[in-house]
């Protein structure tokens, strides 16, 4: 009967000691250290801050989202060539990327530019355009815009370091993940003849300096 | 000074640590007291006391770091914009800027007590921003009597006991009365709205639809205007000043901002802007019309604010169908299109 009552208790105590052990963790979370746990940006301190943070995620997303629209117009015109799938895989990945920036837009209530439409059209008309010169030229306007991007999230990265690299450890850790995914795509045109496409040298610096133009205009606008 | 300073900062971090010690040891006890899973029942309140203490010795240690950044140039418009923000933030979302509002605060108010330097963290000290938010709504009730002017904040500073002279601090006087007013209207509807969605969140409330939630949204805001209806135009005016119109403009935009996303737009496209334009039209419209409103409880206005939310969902669902239309009508032509070329025989391949 004793042996009952202690065996009893024994069991009990091993059931609900884990469960209000649950609880207890449950019970007052703060709520800051919650929402960092969910959220990859931390909440700004300041305005400075969030303007900073708010700059950088628009561009981004703008970034992405031009992306995107290049490789689409790729496809439209060599999707049923033999570059289209690896245009394709590229395009995936960029759609990827695009998906995990709206997610972060949305949760930080960040404003997307303005330019949207006009990153839309002109995106198309790039990546329609450069497909139109053939692969190569398909892929030397790969390799533009991902060294365009790779060097300004390297840039991104380095400021971010720079302010306090432990505040921002998984907003840094997305944008050198997704830098590496770029510069990948860079090697790749490199390594499919981007460098014969006729007039390479001019073709690449054009659209990098209309990369560094829709930087500047989409942080702002 | 700066000695003091340092002793101050590491007489503090001496406390901090002094309280982390504390909560660790506490763990280790408890962690004890767990595994005989002697005291389950008393376990919860402690490890919560025990996350608190944590929570709070982490916030001093976050304000300690805030405060011993230079103190940049206090000038009243940084402190503005850590105030403003403080209490934006606070009410955006205060189920997880909580913790940073008191931490935003208690770091604003060092950076700008000129008086004392020396020992106490002054936390019984009132920064200038918060006098003047004090005396502005103190000064709220007398605007039935003095309308917007200098003279209603002279009298709100009077009932606190200081000299009306102190209008002296409000630069921009009248607008500063407003604008003050305005952004509380907008952090009294954030905090309503957060509380509903809490309420969501919590199974305790159905979800409303957008349409409706938008329409108590904008009633709701609107009726924080009814006891100062009668000199709201004039309010109205002093808010389109050129010099009041950026502020006004920031509110305005802050306050559609905050209703979409409680409304739970998570748009990241055009449909950003579009949907917070047609949210102002309505709201300006209607608080257009609420000032020459004279049915019983304004209801001509809620009718008029109706009929606009609802003819903003008809165009949305109208440019869908003709988005949805035009698919089908491009697709039928493509189709009749290759019936012709079949019947011509031009898809032959030979």
């Amino acid at each position: 009967m004793h042996r009952a009552a202690n065996t009893a208790v024994y069991a009990w105590s091993n059931i609900v000691g884990p469960v209000m052990i649950r609880q207890c963790l449950k019970c007052r979370v703060p709520p800051q250290m919650s929402a960092r746990a969910y959220s990859v940006v931390p909440t700004p301190h300041d305005s400075e801050e969030k303007e900073m943070l708010h700059r950088i995620l628009r561009v981004d997303h703008a970034g992405e989202y031009g992306a995107n629209r290049i490789y689409a117009g790729q496809m439209a015109v060599l999707g049923r060539s033999s570059t289209g799938p690896l245009i394709q895989e590229m395009w995936d990945q960029e759609k990827v990327h695009l998906a995990k920036f709206n997610e972060i837009l949305a949760e930080s209530r960040v404003r997307p530019t303005a330019l949207l439409p006009l990153w839309n059209l002109a995106g198309f008309v790039l990546g329609a355009s450069s497909a139109l010169l053939g692969k190569e030229g398909a892929m030397a306007c790969t390799v533009a815009v991902e060294e365009s991007i790779s060097e300004h999230y390297n840039s991104q990265i380095r400021a971010l370091m720079e302010k306090d690299p432990d505040r921002y450890t998984e907003l840094l850790q997305i944008i050198k993940e997704f830098r590496d995914d770029e510069i990948e795509h860079h090697d790749t045109g490199l390594e499919h003849d981007a460098e014969s496409v006729p007039g390479y040298w001019l073709l690449k610096n054009a659209i990098q300096l209309g990369c560094k133009a829709a930087i500047y205009a989409s942080q702002r606008i | 000074m700066t000695q003091l300073l340092y002793k101050k900062t590491t007489l503090s971090a001496q406390r901090n640590m002094a309280a982390l010690l504390r909560a660790l040891r506490a763990g280790r006890a408890l962690r004890g007291l767990g595994s005989v899973g002697a005291a389950p029942a008393a376990a919860q309140p402690l490890c919560c006391s025990l996350t608190r203490g944590f929570h709070r010795a982490a916030l001093r240690l976050q304000d300690e770091s805030k405060s011993e950044k230079p103190p940049s140039s206090s000038t009243t418009y940084h402190e503005h914009y850590q105030a403003h923000s403080a209490e934006q933030e606070a009410a955006g979302a205060p189920q997880e800027h909580s913790a940073t509002e008191p931490a935003a605060e208690e770091a604003s108010r060092p950076n700008t007590s000129y008086q004392d330097q020396s020992g106490e963290q002054g936390e019984e000290y009132e920064t200038e921003e918060q006098l003047q938010a004090r005396i502005l709504t103190a000064a709220l009730e007398f605007v039935p009597l003095h309308g917007w002017s200098v003279e209603a904040i002279a009298a709100g500073a009077e009932t606190l006991g200081l000299s009306s002279a102190s209008t002296g601090m409000f630069y921009n006087g009248a607008g500063d009365l407003v604008l003050h007013f305005v952004s509380q209207c907008n952090s009294q509807l954030t905090d309503i709205l957060a509380e509903q969605h809490n309420q969501v969140q919590l199974g305790q409330a159905e979800p409303k639809k957008t349409a409706e939630f938008l329409r108590d949204a904008v009633e709701t805001r609107l009726r924080m205007y009814i006891p100062y209806i009668e000199s709201w135009p004039q309010a109205m005016s002093i808010l389109l000043l050129p010099h009041n119109i950026p502020d006004s403009l920031k509110h305005l935009s802050t306050l559609v901002d905050d209703m979409w996303y409680y409304a739970g737009d998570r748009s990241t496209d055009m449909n950003w802007y579009t949907k917070r334009a047609a949210l102002t039209g309505i709201y300006n419209t209607t608080e257009l019309v609420m000032l020459q409103d004279s049915s019983p409880d304004f209801q001509d206005t809620w009718d008029f604010l109706d009929n606009r939310i609802q003819d903003v969902v008809n165009m949305a669902t109208t440019a869908k169908q003709v988005q949805a239309t035009g698919e089908t009508v491009v697709q039928g032509l493509i189709g009749a299109a290759v019936t012709l070329k079949n019947l011509t025989g031009l898809n032959q391949r030979r």
